[in-house]
Protein backbone atom coordinates (compact mmCIF):
# COMPACT_ATOMS: atom_id res chain seq x y z
CA UNK A 1 0.00 0.00 0.00
CA UNK A 2 1.02 3.74 -0.08
CA UNK A 3 3.79 4.25 2.30
CA UNK A 4 2.36 8.05 2.79
CA UNK A 5 -1.12 7.31 4.80
CA UNK A 6 -0.35 8.73 7.74
CA UNK A 7 1.54 11.70 7.39
CA UNK A 8 1.14 15.31 6.26
CA UNK A 9 0.74 16.44 3.08
CA UNK A 10 4.18 19.00 3.58
CA UNK A 11 5.79 15.70 5.02
CA UNK A 12 5.04 13.76 2.23
CA UNK A 13 6.40 15.89 -0.45
CA UNK A 14 9.40 16.99 1.36
CA UNK A 15 9.62 13.39 1.57
CA UNK A 16 9.27 12.13 -1.95
CA UNK A 17 11.62 15.64 -2.87
CA UNK A 18 14.70 13.58 -0.71
CA UNK A 19 14.00 10.34 -2.69
CA UNK A 20 13.96 12.33 -5.97
CA UNK A 21 17.32 13.32 -4.62
CA UNK A 22 18.87 10.43 -4.06
CA UNK A 23 18.34 9.01 -7.64
CA UNK A 24 19.51 12.10 -9.22
CA UNK A 25 22.85 11.20 -7.03
CA UNK A 26 22.71 7.94 -8.10
CA UNK A 27 22.14 8.57 -11.82
CA UNK A 28 25.16 10.43 -12.20
CA UNK A 29 27.21 8.47 -10.08
CA UNK A 30 26.27 4.97 -11.87
CA UNK A 31 27.19 6.95 -15.43
CA UNK A 32 30.20 8.24 -14.17
CA UNK A 33 31.13 4.70 -12.96
CA UNK A 34 29.50 3.23 -16.20
CA UNK A 35 31.51 6.10 -18.35
CA UNK A 36 28.24 5.05 -20.55
CA UNK A 37 25.13 5.43 -20.39
CA UNK A 38 21.59 8.35 -20.63
CA UNK A 39 21.83 11.22 -17.79
CA UNK A 40 20.01 14.05 -19.38
CA UNK A 41 16.28 11.65 -19.59
CA UNK A 42 17.34 9.95 -16.56
CA UNK A 43 17.23 13.22 -14.14
CA UNK A 44 14.16 15.01 -16.05
CA UNK A 45 12.00 11.83 -14.86
CA UNK A 46 13.25 11.77 -11.47
CA UNK A 47 10.07 13.37 -9.60
CA UNK A 48 7.75 11.36 -11.25
CA UNK A 49 9.37 8.15 -10.98
CA UNK A 50 10.11 8.80 -6.99
CA UNK A 51 6.54 9.70 -6.71
CA UNK A 52 5.53 6.44 -8.05
CA UNK A 53 7.75 4.27 -6.75
CA UNK A 54 8.05 5.87 -3.28
CA UNK A 55 4.73 6.95 -2.87
CA UNK A 56 1.71 6.12 -5.23
CA UNK A 57 2.76 2.62 -6.61
CA UNK A 58 1.28 -0.40 -4.80
CA UNK A 59 4.07 -2.42 -4.60
CA UNK A 60 6.38 -4.78 -2.06
CA UNK A 61 9.85 -4.72 -3.12
CA UNK A 62 9.74 -8.19 -1.70
CA UNK A 63 7.71 -9.93 -3.93
CA UNK A 64 8.55 -8.21 -7.81
CA UNK A 65 6.17 -10.27 -9.05
CA UNK A 66 2.93 -9.72 -6.79
CA UNK A 67 -0.16 -10.12 -9.18
CA UNK A 68 -1.99 -7.44 -8.24
CA UNK A 69 1.01 -4.80 -8.09
CA UNK A 70 1.05 -1.76 -9.91
CA UNK A 71 3.44 -1.86 -12.89
CA UNK A 72 5.76 0.65 -14.42
CA UNK A 73 6.89 -0.02 -17.91
CA UNK A 74 9.91 2.62 -18.97
CA UNK A 75 8.77 2.87 -22.51
CA UNK A 76 12.11 5.18 -22.95
CA UNK A 77 14.66 2.34 -22.03
CA UNK A 78 17.78 4.31 -22.53
CA UNK A 79 16.61 6.21 -19.07
CA UNK A 80 17.14 3.03 -17.42
CA UNK A 81 19.16 4.31 -14.84
CA UNK A 82 16.66 6.53 -13.18
CA UNK A 83 14.39 2.91 -12.91
CA UNK A 84 17.48 1.19 -11.50
CA UNK A 85 18.33 4.05 -9.06
CA UNK A 86 14.82 4.11 -7.91
CA UNK A 87 14.37 -0.08 -7.23
CA UNK A 88 17.56 0.14 -5.87
CA UNK A 89 17.14 3.07 -3.31
CA UNK A 90 12.71 1.07 -2.48
CA UNK A 91 15.03 -2.35 -1.53
CA UNK A 92 14.46 -4.34 -4.54
CA UNK A 93 18.26 -5.48 -4.95
CA UNK A 94 21.58 -4.33 -3.25
CA UNK A 95 22.33 0.09 -3.94
CA UNK A 96 26.07 -1.47 -4.78
CA UNK A 97 24.78 -3.49 -7.50
CA UNK A 98 24.32 0.32 -9.59
CA UNK A 99 27.72 0.42 -9.67
CA UNK A 100 27.85 -2.57 -12.03
CA UNK A 101 25.68 -0.82 -14.99
CA UNK A 102 26.47 -1.83 -18.48
CA UNK A 103 29.02 -4.58 -17.41
CA UNK A 104 29.51 -7.77 -18.63
CA UNK A 105 27.30 -10.17 -17.08
CA UNK A 106 25.53 -7.30 -14.80
CA UNK A 107 21.59 -7.83 -14.41
CA UNK A 108 21.83 -3.86 -15.20
CA UNK A 109 21.87 -4.14 -19.11
CA UNK A 110 22.37 -0.84 -20.75
CA UNK A 111 18.25 -1.27 -21.51
CA UNK A 112 16.21 -2.77 -18.95
CA UNK A 113 15.38 -6.33 -19.30
CA UNK A 114 12.28 -7.51 -17.33
CA UNK A 115 13.07 -11.25 -16.57
CA UNK A 116 16.97 -9.51 -15.83
CA UNK A 117 16.31 -7.69 -12.98
CA UNK A 118 13.62 -7.83 -10.23
CA UNK A 119 11.04 -4.96 -10.78
CA UNK A 120 11.87 -4.62 -14.36
CA UNK A 121 8.52 -4.93 -15.77
CA UNK A 122 9.05 -4.44 -18.78
CA UNK A 123 11.67 -4.87 -21.46
CA UNK A 124 12.34 -1.54 -23.46
CA UNK A 125 15.07 0.02 -25.10
CA UNK A 126 13.47 0.63 -28.60
CA UNK A 127 11.18 3.35 -28.62
CA UNK A 128 7.55 2.91 -28.95
CA UNK A 129 7.45 -0.36 -28.16
CA UNK A 130 7.44 -0.21 -24.63
CA UNK A 131 4.46 1.61 -24.65
CA UNK A 132 2.76 -1.23 -27.08
CA UNK A 133 3.46 -3.43 -23.57
CA UNK A 134 2.17 -1.49 -21.57
CA UNK A 135 -1.16 -1.46 -23.66
CA UNK A 136 -1.22 -5.23 -22.84
CA UNK A 137 0.08 -5.55 -19.80
CA UNK A 138 -3.53 -3.10 -19.07
CA UNK A 139 -5.63 -4.75 -21.39
CA UNK A 140 -4.42 -8.59 -19.41
CA UNK A 141 -5.63 -6.14 -16.35
CA UNK A 142 -8.88 -5.24 -18.06
CA UNK A 143 -9.77 -9.04 -18.59
CA UNK A 144 -9.02 -10.35 -15.27
CA UNK A 145 -11.21 -7.26 -13.78
CA UNK A 146 -7.56 -6.65 -11.96
CA UNK A 147 -7.66 -3.55 -9.94
CA UNK A 148 -3.73 -2.70 -10.88
CA UNK A 149 -2.44 0.81 -12.75
CA UNK A 150 -0.19 0.36 -15.45
CA UNK A 151 2.17 3.25 -15.88
CA UNK A 152 4.52 4.29 -18.91
CA UNK A 153 6.59 7.03 -19.35
CA UNK A 154 7.49 7.46 -23.12
CA UNK A 155 9.49 10.38 -24.24
CA UNK A 156 8.45 13.52 -26.24
CA UNK A 157 10.80 11.92 -29.09
CA UNK A 158 9.08 8.61 -28.30
CA UNK A 159 6.10 10.43 -29.30
CA UNK A 160 7.42 9.86 -33.45
CA UNK A 161 7.03 6.63 -33.33
CA UNK A 162 4.04 5.48 -35.58
CA UNK A 163 3.68 2.99 -32.86
CA UNK A 164 2.82 5.23 -30.28
CA UNK A 165 -0.32 5.74 -32.30
CA UNK A 166 -1.53 2.57 -33.06
CA UNK A 167 -0.52 1.43 -29.14
CA UNK A 168 -2.82 5.04 -28.06
CA UNK A 169 -5.78 3.87 -30.16
CA UNK A 170 -5.74 0.50 -28.94
CA UNK A 171 -6.21 1.36 -25.37
CA UNK A 172 -8.64 3.69 -26.13
CA UNK A 173 -10.89 1.14 -28.13
CA UNK A 174 -10.65 -1.21 -24.98
CA UNK A 175 -11.52 2.14 -22.36
CA UNK A 176 -8.30 0.88 -20.80
CA UNK A 177 -8.59 3.20 -17.77
CA UNK A 178 -6.05 2.12 -15.45
CA UNK A 179 -3.40 2.92 -18.02
CA UNK A 180 -1.53 6.03 -17.41
CA UNK A 181 0.80 7.27 -19.99
CA UNK A 182 3.19 10.20 -18.80
CA UNK A 183 5.37 11.43 -21.69
CA UNK A 184 8.52 13.91 -20.31
CA UNK A 185 7.84 16.73 -22.26
CA UNK A 186 11.41 17.70 -21.86
CA UNK A 187 11.76 19.21 -25.75
CA UNK A 188 15.11 17.54 -26.66
CA UNK A 189 15.55 14.30 -28.22
CA UNK A 190 19.22 12.73 -30.19
CA UNK A 191 19.34 15.25 -32.60
CA UNK A 192 18.16 18.44 -31.24
CA UNK A 193 15.26 19.96 -29.68
CA UNK A 194 11.96 17.86 -30.13
CA UNK A 195 9.74 20.78 -31.75
CA UNK A 196 12.69 21.07 -34.32
CA UNK A 197 13.02 17.48 -34.96
CA UNK A 198 9.66 16.45 -35.36
CA UNK A 199 6.90 19.06 -34.21
CA UNK A 200 4.38 16.97 -32.39
CA UNK A 201 2.38 19.94 -30.98
CA UNK A 202 -0.44 20.37 -29.83
CA UNK A 203 0.32 16.79 -28.13
CA UNK A 204 -2.42 17.68 -25.62
CA UNK A 205 -4.93 17.58 -28.79
CA UNK A 206 -3.65 14.83 -30.73
CA UNK A 207 -3.93 12.25 -26.96
CA UNK A 208 -7.80 13.79 -26.70
CA UNK A 209 -8.37 13.33 -30.47
CA UNK A 210 -7.72 9.48 -29.71
CA UNK A 211 -9.86 9.82 -26.79
CA UNK A 212 -7.85 9.79 -23.74
CA UNK A 213 -7.88 12.18 -21.33
CA UNK A 214 -5.20 14.64 -20.65
CA UNK A 215 -3.74 16.06 -17.84
CA UNK A 216 -0.83 18.30 -17.05
CA UNK A 217 1.70 19.46 -15.15
CA UNK A 218 4.72 20.58 -14.36
CA UNK A 219 7.46 17.47 -13.68
CA UNK A 220 9.60 18.58 -11.07
CA UNK A 221 6.66 20.16 -8.55
CA UNK A 222 6.27 17.42 -6.37
CA UNK A 223 3.04 18.63 -4.96
CA UNK A 224 1.81 19.08 -8.32
CA UNK A 225 3.11 15.38 -9.52
CA UNK A 226 1.43 13.70 -6.83
CA UNK A 227 -1.78 15.64 -7.40
CA UNK A 228 -1.67 14.97 -10.99
CA UNK A 229 -0.68 10.82 -10.56
CA UNK A 230 -3.74 10.87 -7.98
CA UNK A 231 -5.97 12.66 -10.06
CA UNK A 232 -5.07 10.20 -13.14
CA UNK A 233 -6.40 7.04 -11.16
CA UNK A 234 -10.00 8.36 -11.36
CA UNK A 235 -11.78 5.89 -13.56
CA UNK A 236 -13.31 7.84 -16.68
CA UNK A 237 -13.66 4.73 -18.96
CA UNK A 238 -10.52 6.49 -20.74
CA UNK A 239 -6.97 5.93 -20.73
CA UNK A 240 -5.07 9.16 -19.25
CA UNK A 241 -2.19 10.86 -20.57
CA UNK A 242 -0.34 13.44 -18.29
CA UNK A 243 2.24 15.62 -20.23
CA UNK A 244 4.43 16.22 -17.87
CA UNK A 245 6.26 19.57 -18.61
CA UNK A 246 10.29 18.79 -16.95
CA UNK A 247 13.46 20.33 -17.79
CA UNK A 248 16.40 17.36 -19.24
CA UNK A 249 18.97 17.16 -16.73
CA UNK A 250 17.34 18.79 -14.46
CA UNK A 251 19.47 18.99 -11.09
CA UNK A 252 22.69 19.36 -12.87
CA UNK A 253 23.06 23.13 -14.10
CA UNK A 254 25.38 22.13 -16.68
CA UNK A 255 23.57 19.54 -17.97
CA UNK A 256 20.05 20.91 -18.23
CA UNK A 257 18.45 21.60 -21.07
CA UNK A 258 21.52 20.56 -23.16
CA UNK A 259 21.44 18.11 -26.05
CA UNK A 260 25.04 17.18 -25.27
CA UNK A 261 24.11 15.38 -22.24
CA UNK A 262 21.42 13.07 -23.80
CA UNK A 263 23.80 10.10 -24.04
CA UNK A 264 26.96 11.23 -22.22
CA UNK A 265 28.71 10.23 -19.34
CA UNK A 266 30.40 13.21 -16.54
CA UNK A 267 34.71 12.92 -16.93
CA UNK A 268 35.84 12.72 -13.31
CA UNK A 269 36.12 16.54 -13.26
CA UNK A 270 32.21 17.31 -14.80
CA UNK A 271 31.16 14.32 -11.81
CA UNK A 272 32.41 16.29 -9.12
CA UNK A 273 30.77 19.40 -10.16
CA UNK A 274 27.56 17.62 -11.09
CA UNK A 275 27.27 16.53 -6.84
CA UNK A 276 27.80 19.61 -5.88
CA UNK A 277 24.79 20.79 -7.65
CA UNK A 278 23.13 18.05 -6.19
CA UNK A 279 22.77 18.76 -2.87
CA UNK A 280 24.36 16.96 -0.27
CA UNK A 281 26.99 15.46 -2.69
CA UNK A 282 27.08 12.52 -3.96
CA UNK A 283 28.26 8.65 -2.52
CA UNK B 1 52.18 -7.31 -38.56
CA UNK B 2 51.02 -4.38 -36.33
CA UNK B 3 48.23 -2.10 -37.20
CA UNK B 4 47.59 1.50 -36.41
CA UNK B 5 45.11 2.23 -34.37
CA UNK B 6 41.97 3.83 -35.83
CA UNK B 7 41.14 7.27 -34.64
CA UNK B 8 37.53 7.32 -37.27
CA UNK B 9 34.70 4.18 -36.81
CA UNK B 10 33.77 3.64 -40.06
CA UNK B 11 30.32 4.75 -39.59
CA UNK B 12 32.36 8.52 -39.58
CA UNK B 13 34.76 7.49 -41.86
CA UNK B 14 31.80 6.84 -44.57
CA UNK B 15 30.14 10.01 -43.46
CA UNK B 16 32.66 12.08 -44.20
CA UNK B 17 33.24 10.67 -47.60
CA UNK B 18 29.42 11.02 -48.05
CA UNK B 19 30.06 14.85 -46.85
CA UNK B 20 32.67 15.32 -49.63
CA UNK B 21 30.38 13.54 -52.26
CA UNK B 22 27.51 16.07 -51.39
CA UNK B 23 29.62 18.66 -53.38
CA UNK B 24 30.15 15.84 -56.24
CA UNK B 25 27.04 15.08 -57.18
CA UNK B 26 23.63 17.36 -56.45
CA UNK B 27 20.96 14.24 -57.10
CA UNK B 28 21.38 12.35 -54.13
CA UNK B 29 19.32 12.70 -50.44
CA UNK B 30 20.01 11.67 -46.80
CA UNK B 31 17.19 10.41 -44.38
CA UNK B 32 18.12 10.10 -40.95
CA UNK B 33 15.97 9.01 -37.58
CA UNK B 34 17.22 11.25 -35.03
CA UNK B 35 20.38 9.69 -34.66
CA UNK B 36 22.52 11.96 -36.70
CA UNK B 37 24.83 12.84 -34.40
CA UNK B 38 25.54 9.37 -33.77
CA UNK B 39 25.76 7.97 -37.77
CA UNK B 40 27.59 11.75 -38.66
CA UNK B 41 24.71 12.26 -40.93
CA UNK B 42 24.42 15.94 -39.61
CA UNK B 43 28.08 16.37 -41.14
CA UNK B 44 26.15 16.09 -44.58
CA UNK B 45 22.69 17.92 -42.93
CA UNK B 46 24.95 20.78 -41.91
CA UNK B 47 26.47 21.66 -45.13
CA UNK B 48 23.11 20.62 -47.35
CA UNK B 49 20.15 21.40 -45.42
CA UNK B 50 18.01 21.09 -48.41
CA UNK B 51 19.11 17.63 -49.18
CA UNK B 52 18.73 16.22 -45.42
CA UNK B 53 15.51 15.15 -43.94
CA UNK B 54 15.55 14.17 -40.36
CA UNK B 55 12.22 12.83 -39.57
CA UNK B 56 12.59 11.85 -36.36
CA UNK B 57 12.31 8.63 -34.06
CA UNK B 58 10.79 6.48 -37.15
CA UNK B 59 12.59 4.41 -38.43
CA UNK B 60 9.78 2.07 -40.81
CA UNK B 61 8.00 5.43 -41.99
CA UNK B 62 11.50 6.86 -42.64
CA UNK B 63 12.58 4.04 -44.76
CA UNK B 64 8.91 4.10 -47.11
CA UNK B 65 9.35 7.89 -47.29
CA UNK B 66 13.03 7.37 -48.91
CA UNK B 67 11.75 4.39 -51.36
CA UNK B 68 9.03 7.07 -52.50
CA UNK B 69 11.39 9.01 -53.11
CA UNK B 70 13.42 7.07 -54.62
CA UNK B 71 10.50 6.09 -56.61
CA UNK B 72 10.49 9.19 -58.24
CA UNK B 73 14.01 8.43 -59.85
CA UNK B 74 15.79 9.90 -56.80
CA UNK B 75 18.92 8.57 -55.35
CA UNK B 76 18.16 8.14 -51.08
CA UNK B 77 20.21 7.21 -48.43
CA UNK B 78 18.90 6.07 -44.91
CA UNK B 79 21.18 6.64 -42.15
CA UNK B 80 20.51 4.97 -38.83
CA UNK B 81 21.42 1.74 -35.91
CA UNK B 82 21.42 -1.43 -37.42
CA UNK B 83 18.78 -2.82 -35.46
CA UNK B 84 16.15 -0.79 -36.06
CA UNK B 85 17.26 -0.10 -40.39
CA UNK B 86 17.13 -4.03 -40.28
CA UNK B 87 14.48 -4.71 -38.33
CA UNK B 88 11.30 -2.34 -37.60
CA UNK B 89 12.15 -1.34 -40.94
CA UNK B 90 12.69 -4.50 -42.59
CA UNK B 91 9.21 -4.87 -44.54
CA UNK B 92 9.90 -1.53 -46.47
CA UNK B 93 13.05 -3.00 -47.56
CA UNK B 94 12.00 -6.05 -48.82
CA UNK B 95 8.38 -5.03 -50.62
CA UNK B 96 8.97 -1.59 -50.99
CA UNK B 97 12.80 -1.13 -51.99
CA UNK B 98 14.52 -4.53 -53.03
CA UNK B 99 11.15 -5.54 -54.51
CA UNK B 100 10.87 -2.79 -57.29
CA UNK B 101 14.47 -2.29 -57.15
CA UNK B 102 14.58 1.13 -55.82
CA UNK B 103 17.75 2.91 -55.76
CA UNK B 104 17.86 3.31 -51.95
CA UNK B 105 21.30 2.80 -50.40
CA UNK B 106 20.96 1.88 -46.10
CA UNK B 107 24.15 2.74 -43.96
CA UNK B 108 23.67 1.36 -40.90
CA UNK B 109 25.80 1.94 -37.77
CA UNK B 110 25.86 -0.55 -34.70
CA UNK B 111 26.70 -3.67 -35.99
CA UNK B 112 27.10 -6.71 -34.50
CA UNK B 113 27.84 -6.34 -30.60
CA UNK B 114 30.03 -2.88 -31.71
CA UNK B 115 27.19 -1.43 -29.14
CA UNK B 116 28.44 -3.61 -26.29
CA UNK B 117 27.66 -1.16 -23.50
CA UNK B 118 24.14 -0.55 -25.15
CA UNK B 119 22.80 -3.56 -24.63
CA UNK B 120 20.87 -6.39 -26.82
CA UNK B 121 18.06 -3.74 -27.84
CA UNK B 122 20.78 -2.18 -29.56
CA UNK B 123 23.31 -4.92 -30.82
CA UNK B 124 22.32 -5.44 -34.90
CA UNK B 125 23.21 -9.36 -34.70
CA UNK B 126 20.96 -10.91 -37.14
CA UNK B 127 21.25 -7.72 -39.82
CA UNK B 128 23.36 -9.82 -42.31
CA UNK B 129 21.20 -12.32 -42.31
CA UNK B 130 18.16 -10.32 -42.90
CA UNK B 131 19.54 -8.42 -45.51
CA UNK B 132 21.84 -10.93 -47.07
CA UNK B 133 18.06 -12.74 -47.73
CA UNK B 134 16.60 -10.18 -49.42
CA UNK B 135 16.23 -10.74 -53.47
CA UNK B 136 18.58 -7.85 -55.17
CA UNK B 137 20.20 -6.18 -52.05
CA UNK B 138 23.58 -5.83 -51.83
CA UNK B 139 25.64 -6.13 -48.30
CA UNK B 140 29.00 -4.46 -47.81
CA UNK B 141 30.79 -4.75 -44.03
CA UNK B 142 34.16 -2.41 -44.46
CA UNK B 143 36.33 -3.19 -41.48
CA UNK B 144 38.46 0.56 -41.50
CA UNK B 145 38.04 4.36 -42.80
CA UNK B 146 39.46 3.72 -46.67
CA UNK B 147 36.90 0.40 -47.19
CA UNK B 148 34.32 2.38 -45.25
CA UNK B 149 34.96 5.69 -47.64
CA UNK B 150 34.99 3.01 -51.01
CA UNK B 151 31.86 1.60 -49.76
CA UNK B 152 30.23 5.12 -49.97
CA UNK B 153 31.36 5.20 -53.87
CA UNK B 154 30.68 1.57 -54.36
CA UNK B 155 27.01 1.73 -52.91
CA UNK B 156 26.56 4.88 -55.28
CA UNK B 157 27.93 3.40 -57.93
CA UNK B 158 25.75 1.08 -58.70
CA UNK B 159 21.89 1.59 -58.93
CA UNK B 160 19.59 -0.64 -56.37
CA UNK B 161 19.45 -1.21 -52.82
CA UNK B 162 22.73 -1.53 -50.85
CA UNK B 163 23.02 -2.20 -47.34
CA UNK B 164 26.53 -1.35 -45.29
CA UNK B 165 27.17 -2.46 -42.32
CA UNK B 166 29.33 0.15 -40.07
CA UNK B 167 30.56 0.02 -36.92
CA UNK B 168 30.36 2.42 -33.29
CA UNK B 169 33.95 2.47 -32.42
CA UNK B 170 37.43 2.87 -34.23
CA UNK B 171 39.77 -0.09 -34.10
CA UNK B 172 42.39 -0.92 -36.62
CA UNK B 173 43.59 0.89 -40.21
CA UNK B 174 44.42 -2.00 -42.54
CA UNK B 175 44.34 -0.63 -45.89
CA UNK B 176 45.90 2.48 -47.37
CA UNK B 177 43.41 5.15 -49.09
CA UNK B 178 43.36 4.68 -52.54
CA UNK B 179 43.04 0.56 -52.14
CA UNK B 180 40.89 -0.65 -54.62
CA UNK B 181 37.45 -2.36 -53.63
CA UNK B 182 34.60 -3.78 -55.54
CA UNK B 183 31.22 -5.23 -55.14
CA UNK B 184 31.93 -9.14 -55.17
CA UNK B 185 35.54 -8.83 -54.58
CA UNK B 186 37.46 -9.12 -51.18
CA UNK B 187 41.11 -8.92 -49.72
CA UNK B 188 43.35 -11.37 -48.33
CA UNK B 189 45.41 -9.15 -45.79
CA UNK B 190 47.59 -12.56 -44.67
CA UNK B 191 48.30 -15.18 -46.96
CA UNK B 192 48.94 -18.58 -45.34
CA UNK B 193 48.63 -22.24 -46.23
CA UNK B 194 46.97 -24.23 -43.52
CA UNK B 195 43.66 -22.50 -43.04
CA UNK B 196 41.58 -20.08 -44.31
CA UNK B 197 39.83 -17.65 -41.82
CA UNK B 198 37.25 -15.22 -43.09
CA UNK B 199 35.79 -12.61 -42.01
CA UNK B 200 34.21 -8.97 -42.31
CA UNK B 201 34.05 -6.02 -40.13
CA UNK B 202 35.80 -5.28 -36.52
CA UNK B 203 36.71 -9.65 -36.95
CA UNK B 204 39.29 -9.18 -39.38
CA UNK B 205 41.50 -7.55 -36.83
CA UNK B 206 40.73 -10.26 -34.50
CA UNK B 207 41.42 -12.90 -37.04
CA UNK B 208 44.48 -11.24 -37.59
CA UNK B 209 45.81 -11.55 -34.41
CA UNK B 210 44.84 -14.94 -34.67
CA UNK B 211 46.87 -15.96 -37.16
CA UNK B 212 49.87 -13.94 -35.80
CA UNK B 213 49.39 -15.97 -32.53
CA UNK B 214 49.16 -19.59 -34.73
CA UNK B 215 51.94 -18.48 -36.87
CA UNK B 216 54.41 -18.91 -33.48
CA UNK B 217 53.07 -22.71 -33.04
CA UNK B 218 54.08 -23.13 -37.12
CA UNK B 219 49.95 -22.83 -38.18
CA UNK B 220 50.10 -20.11 -41.28
CA UNK B 221 46.69 -19.09 -41.32
CA UNK B 222 45.09 -16.73 -44.83
CA UNK B 223 42.85 -13.89 -43.51
CA UNK B 224 40.49 -13.22 -46.36
CA UNK B 225 38.12 -9.81 -45.50
CA UNK B 226 35.13 -10.90 -47.10
CA UNK B 227 33.69 -7.01 -47.20
CA UNK B 228 31.90 -7.61 -50.16
CA UNK B 229 28.59 -10.29 -48.37
CA UNK B 230 26.29 -10.17 -50.99
CA UNK B 231 27.70 -11.17 -53.69
CA UNK B 232 31.04 -12.71 -52.67
CA UNK B 233 34.21 -13.39 -54.13
CA UNK B 234 33.42 -17.39 -54.86
CA UNK B 235 37.15 -17.63 -57.11
CA UNK B 236 39.14 -16.45 -54.08
CA UNK B 237 37.24 -18.91 -51.90
CA UNK B 238 38.03 -21.58 -54.34
CA UNK B 239 42.02 -21.12 -55.02
CA UNK B 240 41.94 -21.08 -51.02
CA UNK B 241 40.56 -23.42 -50.16
CA UNK B 242 42.74 -25.69 -52.61
CA UNK B 243 45.82 -24.47 -50.96
CA UNK B 244 44.61 -24.43 -46.79
CA UNK B 245 41.58 -27.34 -47.55
CA UNK B 246 40.00 -25.79 -43.97
CA UNK B 247 37.50 -23.00 -43.73
CA UNK B 248 37.10 -20.85 -40.51
CA UNK B 249 34.30 -18.69 -40.73
CA UNK B 250 34.30 -16.08 -38.15
CA UNK B 251 31.54 -13.19 -37.79
CA UNK B 252 29.91 -10.59 -35.53
CA UNK B 253 26.55 -12.16 -36.04
CA UNK B 254 24.63 -15.09 -35.51
CA UNK B 255 26.00 -18.18 -36.42
CA UNK B 256 22.61 -19.18 -37.96
CA UNK B 257 21.90 -17.72 -41.63
CA UNK B 258 24.83 -15.27 -41.62
CA UNK B 259 27.88 -15.76 -43.81
CA UNK B 260 29.29 -19.13 -42.56
CA UNK B 261 25.96 -20.89 -43.13
CA UNK B 262 26.49 -18.91 -47.14
CA UNK B 263 29.73 -20.33 -47.29
CA UNK B 264 29.09 -23.50 -45.82
CA UNK B 265 26.22 -24.13 -48.37
CA UNK B 266 28.51 -23.62 -51.04
CA UNK B 267 30.97 -25.97 -50.24
CA UNK B 268 28.32 -28.69 -50.02
CA UNK B 269 26.84 -27.61 -53.47
CA UNK B 270 30.36 -27.36 -55.13
CA UNK B 271 31.85 -30.29 -53.80
CA UNK B 272 34.57 -28.53 -51.78
CA UNK B 273 34.99 -30.78 -48.45
CA UNK B 274 36.86 -29.32 -46.20
CA UNK B 275 36.99 -29.07 -42.29
CA UNK B 276 34.78 -25.98 -41.52
CA UNK B 277 33.69 -24.26 -38.02
CA UNK B 278 32.20 -21.17 -37.67
CA UNK B 279 32.32 -18.53 -34.88
CA UNK B 280 30.05 -15.98 -33.82
CA UNK B 281 26.91 -15.88 -31.44
CA UNK B 282 25.90 -19.26 -30.88
CA UNK B 283 21.80 -18.96 -31.35
CA UNK B 284 22.29 -16.57 -28.06
CA UNK B 285 21.46 -12.81 -27.20
CA UNK B 286 25.11 -11.70 -26.37
CA UNK B 287 24.68 -8.82 -23.20
CA UNK B 288 25.87 -4.74 -22.38
CA UNK B 289 29.70 -5.28 -21.97
CA UNK B 290 32.57 -3.41 -22.82
CA UNK B 291 33.75 -4.59 -26.41
CA UNK B 292 36.74 -6.51 -25.59
CA UNK B 293 35.33 -8.54 -22.91
CA UNK B 294 31.93 -9.45 -24.24
CA UNK B 295 33.64 -10.62 -27.81
CA UNK B 296 35.69 -12.72 -25.76
CA UNK B 297 32.91 -14.10 -23.11
CA UNK B 298 31.05 -14.95 -26.61
CA UNK B 299 34.02 -16.38 -28.20
CA UNK B 300 34.74 -14.12 -31.62
CA UNK B 301 38.04 -12.80 -30.14
CA UNK B 302 41.82 -13.79 -31.10
CA UNK B 303 42.04 -16.37 -29.17
CA UNK B 304 38.86 -18.03 -29.07
CA UNK B 305 40.01 -17.90 -33.47
CA UNK B 306 42.97 -19.42 -32.80
CA UNK B 307 41.72 -22.11 -30.61
CA UNK B 308 39.02 -22.95 -33.05
CA UNK B 309 41.76 -22.72 -36.29
CA UNK B 310 44.29 -25.21 -34.37
CA UNK B 311 41.63 -27.55 -34.17
CA UNK B 312 40.40 -27.38 -37.60
CA UNK B 313 44.05 -27.39 -38.75
CA UNK B 314 44.72 -30.68 -36.98
CA UNK B 315 41.49 -32.45 -38.40
CA UNK B 316 42.69 -31.96 -41.67
CA UNK B 317 45.17 -34.91 -41.01
C1 LIG C 1 13.28 2.75 -32.13
C2 LIG C 1 14.44 3.54 -31.62
N1 LIG C 1 15.03 4.42 -32.45
C3 LIG C 1 16.09 5.13 -32.04
C4 LIG C 1 16.58 4.98 -30.78
C5 LIG C 1 17.83 5.74 -30.35
N2 LIG C 1 17.49 6.77 -29.36
C6 LIG C 1 17.66 6.54 -28.05
S1 LIG C 1 17.12 7.80 -27.11
C7 LIG C 1 16.66 8.72 -28.45
C8 LIG C 1 16.04 10.08 -28.27
C9 LIG C 1 14.88 10.00 -27.35
O1 LIG C 1 14.29 11.24 -27.12
P1 LIG C 1 13.09 11.32 -26.11
O2 LIG C 1 12.09 10.28 -26.44
O3 LIG C 1 12.60 12.72 -26.13
O4 LIG C 1 13.74 10.91 -24.73
P2 LIG C 1 14.37 11.83 -23.58
O5 LIG C 1 14.47 13.23 -24.08
O6 LIG C 1 13.42 11.75 -22.45
O7 LIG C 1 15.69 11.23 -23.26
C10 LIG C 1 16.93 8.00 -29.63
C11 LIG C 1 16.64 8.49 -30.98
C12 LIG C 1 15.94 4.03 -29.95
N3 LIG C 1 16.37 3.78 -28.70
N4 LIG C 1 14.86 3.35 -30.38
MG1 LIG D 1 12.78 14.30 -24.83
Amino acid sequence: MTASTHVSSDERIRSLEGHARDIRRAIVSMVHTAQSGHCGGSLSAADVVSALYFDLMNIDPSKPRMPGRDRFVLSKGHACPVLYAALALRGYFPVEELSTLRKNSSRLQGHPVSTYLPGVDATAGSLGLGFAQAVGMALEGRMLKADYHVYALLGDGELNEGVVWEAASTAAKFGLEKLVAIVDRNNLQNDGKADDIMPMEPIDKKFEAFNWRVLTMDGHDMAEVLATLEASNEPTGRPTCIIARTVKGKGVSFMENKREWHGKAPSDDEYSMACKDLEGGCT
Amino acid sequence: MSLAKSKTPTRRALAERMLEAGSERDDFVVFESDIGYSTYSYLFGDAYPERYFNLGIAELGTMATAAGMAAEGRPAIVCGYGVFLSMRALEAVRSFICYPRMNVKIFSSHGGVTAAVDGVTHQATEDIAFMATLPGMTVLAPCDSASARASFDLALGIHGPVFVRLMRDPLSELYPEGTEFSIGGCHTPRKGDDITIVSYGDLVFQALEAAELLATEGINAEVIDMYSIKPWDRQALRLSLERTKALLVVENHQRKNGLGYELAAWCMREGVSVPFAQLGLDDTFAESGSYPLTIQKFGMDAASIAAAARKLAAAKY
